[in-house]
């Protein structure tokens, strides 16, 4: 076996899971009631009526779900704020590795500056990712229980669909990115056990594997 | 059918309120339990079983007391913006002038209780469905007047071909200026024109109702550019991770890995 470097803490990866499986089924449940012509397809929940209180019933589930992955002393939340502020902290290096994204995206390589634990595509991901949930949780839970016409309301509709069509947009790319690109898909294996080998961490994440990472190594 | 028209002359209402009584017999609807909301006003909105109620509004204007009493319900908009909100294809305009709600695909979501700049619409929790006033369509289909044209006593509720009727509205305009500059018809002009015009004889804020009644820009926003916009980001993203893959493979890069990997078997790793 290659070795491998301990990449995501069960904390991690709960939350990962928790907001992927949670954001799949809102999409497609929310897309039901968007738009006319996916309607049909809520048949297979038992109609409209039954997926539009599935939406809501996994809305409050997806809602808990990131609270208790945050707060909390354990581990896993620790890791959870650590990947928070790390994100958010964008810098030169964060934007050199941005910039040559299209090429690697495409298979291409170009020399970029050591990353941290996660390089400047992924923190430019998490910030999207971040920023549109916030917005969709907080418009969602408007729409919910805001009762009347008002500006609030109004608003929230608009906003609640162009979040969940952008995170659509960025789920495709994610999930190639992840399971069809050749190079980064090396990652995979991370988000299901945590490990990930440890010849790709340092090629990816030269700064995080130095620091920390090959700490961990085994295999 | 040519287009209809329904003119509601506030100057000649007397607040009877027999219009919503019609309304609720006609339309089979029941009876609610109402209360004094202000004035001699028993009924605070709309309701899913209540289309149309009278609202009253006290005035006074050198110290003598001015009623304003209006008869609200849709006012069918040639451009409604609740047919724009409505994401089910369940809201629809009839050749006649009229704005209808299919309940069989209505879904209950709200989007045009939300957007109708006079809050028309309601959805009955119970059913998941929108109910607003039909202008009695059934009736009109018919060769009948709506319900509570047929009831107004003072003849301040006239229905008759758009053409025929708006002539007369605005005579009946003219006429009242002469003693009254406040005089003016509301909603000729408004959300592409209303089906029911009103003769207001004053500003329309004194009866309550909006100035410039509008589509909600995040209306527009949400139907006319982000749903738009997704959906070119969604095919965007598609078509380039399907260029990505081809990309790759003809670049040889999915048999690179593997030998990657295997290489990184026999080196053990970093």
């Amino acid at each position: 076996m290659a070795k491998e470097v301990y990449r995501f803490s069960a904390g991690e990866r709960f939350v990962h899971w928790c907001h992927g499986v949670a954001f799949l089924l809102l999409l497609f449940t929310g897309l039901g009631v968007l738009v006319y012509a996916f309607q049909p397809a809520m048949n297979i929940f038992g109609g409209i009526q039954v997926t539009r209180n599935i939406h809501r019933v996994v809305a409050v589930l997806f809602t808990i779900g990131m609270i208790v992955g945050f707060i909390g002393k354990g581990q896993g939340a620790r890791q959870m704020r650590r990947w928070f502020k790390d994100v958010i902290n964008f810098g030169n290096d964060d934007f050199a590795h941005a910039k040559n994204f299209p090429i690697e995206f495409f298979g291409g390589h170009k020399p970029f500056p050591p990353q941290g634990k996660f390089n400047g595509g992924e923190k430019l991901n998490s910030m999207f990712t971040i920023l549109g949930t916030i917005c969709i949780v907080i418009s969602g839970y408007i729409m919910w229980f805001a009762s009347g016409p008002s500006l609030l309301l109004q608003w929230a509709y608009p906003i609640h669909a162009a979040c969940a069509l952008f995170m659509a947009a960025l789920l495709i790319a994610h999930l190639y990115l992840g399971i069809l690109h050749p190079d980064s898909n090396q990652a995979l294996k991370g988000i299901f056990t945590g490990w990930v080998p440890a010849k790709f961490a340092y090629e990816h994440y030269e700064k995080w594997y130095n620091e920390e990472a090959k700490e961990t190594i085994r295999g | 059918m040519a287009r209809k028209m329904v003119f509601v002359d506030t100057s000649l209402c007397t607040g009877c309120k027999a219009c919503s009584v019609a309304c609720k017999a006609w339309n089979d609807l029941p009876a609610e339990k109402t209360k004094r909301i202000t004035s001699y006003q028993s009924q605070a909105d709309f309701t899913p079983n209540t289309w149309t109620y009278v609202r009253f509004r006290e005035e006074y204007k050198d110290n003598k007391m001015h009623f304003n009493m209006l008869k609200l319900q849709c006012f069918h908009c040639d451009d409604p913006a609740c047919m724009k909100a409505c994401s089910s294809n369940a809201i629809y305009k009839t050749e006649s002038g009229y704005t209808l709600v299919d309940r069989e695909k209505c879904i209950g979501c709200g989007y045009c209780a939300a957007n109708c700049p006079w809050g028309v619409p309601k959805i009955d929790e119970a059913t998941n469905k929108m109910y607003k006033c039909t202008g009695c369509i059934d009736r009109v289909e018919n060769g009948m007047k709506p319900a509570c044209a047929q009831i107004c006593q003072p003849g301040a509720i006239q229905f008759g071909d758009y053409d025929e009727l708006m002539p007369k509205a605005q005579a009946r305009v003219a006429e009242l200026q002469l003693t009254n500059p406040k005089a003016h018809l509301y909603g000729d002009n408004l959300m592409g024109g209303t089906t029911y015009v009103y003769l207001l004889q004053d500003r329309p804020g004194a009866y309550g109702l909006p100035l410039n009644p509008t589509t909600p820009i995040s209306l527009t926003l949400w139907k006319d550019i982000v749903h738009p916009l997704g959906g070119i980001a969604i095919g965007a993203s598609a078509a380039a991770i399907t260029a990505g893959v081809i990309v790759n493979l003809v670049r040889g890069n999915y048999a690179n890995r593997a030998k990657n990997i295997a290489e990184s078997h026999d080196e053990g790793g970093k």
